[in-house]
């Protein structure tokens, strides 16, 4: 039975479409028949961070409107196997997502895939909505500072009140995603740390990702970041992935390093 | 055309109830006495009911009505042990009140409490029938609830976290959460309000005018908190109780804010 994972922070530019691409990326690297769709209609970003927005032919918003199926829709990830992206429109707004249309896509969908991520839109309204309302877990994306936080802080009471599972009586399970952590202004009490985090949200911790100049890298040359295996936060997404597949890992990348004289010199954050 | 010349109405009082347990003209004198003497303003032509434990004769009854307004106290109703009783107090004008909802089971547990008393001294005891703490009786037996038990209204509780944006009223009760109130997050009741959690959004009981209701945390860290629409803001909070467990309540029209434990 496939999962419909919603990837939502409420805030704009914490990480939620990085966070897509890594997750979606691992998941699929793990065996799981993975779709990412882009629900953030009109802006379009989810291709570029998965490097294949000069394939993109037809989007989410002409199969909802039945201008083109499903399967010509979905662009195979060239470097992970059983990795699929469904791209947003760019031409479009977040009207054009209707709940009949999103739920014909998404019943399609469950019938091949394992999971499904919904990378959703930043704000609360109709396409931020969209995004959650299927969801059976949700990822929030949060960056250790209290705007982000309390933007979460509403995005969670929504998922709890305006998705499909709230509106049955379940619950949709929550994950804290902790994105652009940084030790090191942690320590100098520049940050919320995680546990200032966790104390607010009471959700579930899934991952801390670093602070890392590695992600703007993956993110220019269109390659999920999960895939630097060399780098912290590529290394922190896949734990994250095994603690959403039910391993126990246990977290890293928490405490600021203890950099030498060269290092030092020779930068590097 | 006739003008409407007086309208009917529905009222809910709050009386003290005397009860009656033992009726020895001079002890019940003295005692009565001295506990009007304790608080001389609360007692002086305050209304009351008679609550009478044991059956009284017609000349006793007369005379505890009449010992009563010589203290100044101002009998307005009977109810309990008055079968005997019903000619007398049509004469003396008071109302037989025993057949009202609440005197059942109120005076049930009422008399049980007077079989079990410890102390048989106290045979007389004033009772706010709706519990007040403006009650001055510092030396007396606490006063027991004897709200009729129908009229309460089960507590709302809510178990998840009440996040940003969202609002939480419980209409015509108490509301309890048991996890913690966000930022940004508003929690209101008729009656009181307890978060077994850190509250930081705002809180407000007795929306109602209900000046009696009262605000409980495991942490304060609100952003405002009223009772009956007496408020205060985030930075009067911080204080003493900042970040502890704390009451609030409202004293002579002033809220207050009290530790836990």
């Amino acid at each position: 039975m496939a999962k419909i994972i919603v990837v939502t922070s409420g805030k704009g530019g914490v990480g939620k479409t990085t966070s897509s691409a890594a997750l979606s990326t691992g998941l699929a690297l793990a065996g799981n028949k993975t779709v990412v769709i882009d629900f953030d209609v009109g802006l379009r970003n989810l291709d570029l961070i998965m490097g294949c927005e000069r394939r993109v032919v037809y989007d989410f918003v002409n199969v909802i409107n039945k201008e083109a199926t499903l399967k010509q829709a979905l662009i195979k990830d060239k470097r992970t196997d059983n990795l699929f992206i469904l791209p947003a429109s760019q031409t479009r707004d977040k009207d054009a997502l209707t709940i009949e249309g999103v739920q014909a896509v998404l019943d399609e969908l469950k019938k091949d895939f394992d999971f499904i991520i919904c990378d959703s839109p930043a704000g609360i309204e109709q396409g931020a909505q969209m995004a959650l309302y299927f969801a059976d877990e949700a990822i929030v994306v949060t960056n250790p500072e209290v705007s982000s936080v309390r933007d979460s802080d509403r995005i969670l009471g929504i998922l709890q009140s305006k998705s499909l599972r709230a509106e049955k009586g379940e619950s949709v399970k929550e994950h804290l995603l902790l994105t652009r952590y940084n030790p090191t202004r942690v320590e100098s009490a520049e940050m919320l740390s995680v546990a200032d985090v966790e104390e607010i949200l009471a959700i579930p911790l899934l991952g801390v990702i670093p602070e890392s100049e590695a992600v703007l890298k993956a993110s220019n040359q269109g390659q999920p970041v999960i895939l630097d295996s060399e780098a912290n936060a590529g290394q922190a997404y896949a734990d994250a992935v095994k603690r959403l597949l039910g391993e126990e890992v246990p977290h890293r990348f928490l405490e600021a390093e203890k950099k030498g004289f060269f290092k030092r010199l020779l930068g590097g954050k | 055309m006739t003008e409407t010349c007086f309208r009917m109405k529905g009222t809910t009082l709050t009386s003290i109830v005397l009860e009656v347990i033992d009726f020895e003209v001079d002890k019940f004198e003295a005692q009565l006495t001295q506990k009007i003497a304790s608080a001389p303003q609360f007692f002086t032509r305050s209304s009351l009911i008679l609550q009478l434990l044991k059956p009284l004769s017609a000349t006793e009854f007369e005379l505890l009505v009449a010992m009563c307004k010589r203290l100044h106290l101002q009998p307005m109703a009977v109810k309990g042990e008055v079968a005997e009783l019903k000619p007398i107090i049509n004469d003396l004008g008071l109302a037989d009140v025993s057949q009202s909802k609440f005197t059942d089971s109120a005076l049930k547990s009422q008399r049980s409490e007077a079989n079990t008393n410890s102390t048989p001294t106290e045979n007389e005891k004033s009772n706010v029938v709706q519990t007040t703490e403006t009650s001055p009786q510092s030396n007396a037996v606490q006063p027991t609830p004897s709200a009729p038990v129908s009229a309460l209204k089960p507590a709302k509780v809510v178990s998840r976290p009440v996040r940003s944006g969202q609002q939480i009223y419980a209409q015509g009760c108490d509301l309890v959460v048991t996890a913690s109130v966000s930022e940004g997050a508003e929690v209101l009741a008729d009656g009181n309000i307890h978060v077994y959690g850190t509250l930081r959004g705002r809180a407000l009981a007795g929306v109602k005018g209900n000046n009696n209701a009262r605000v409980f945390c495991q942490s304060l860290d609100a952003e405002l908190v009223s009772i009956a629409g007496q408020f205060i803001m985030h930075e009067s909070v911080k204080g003493d109780c900042w970040k502890k467990p704390a009451q609030i309540y409202l004293e002579e029209e002033t809220l207050r804010i009290a530790p836990l434990s």
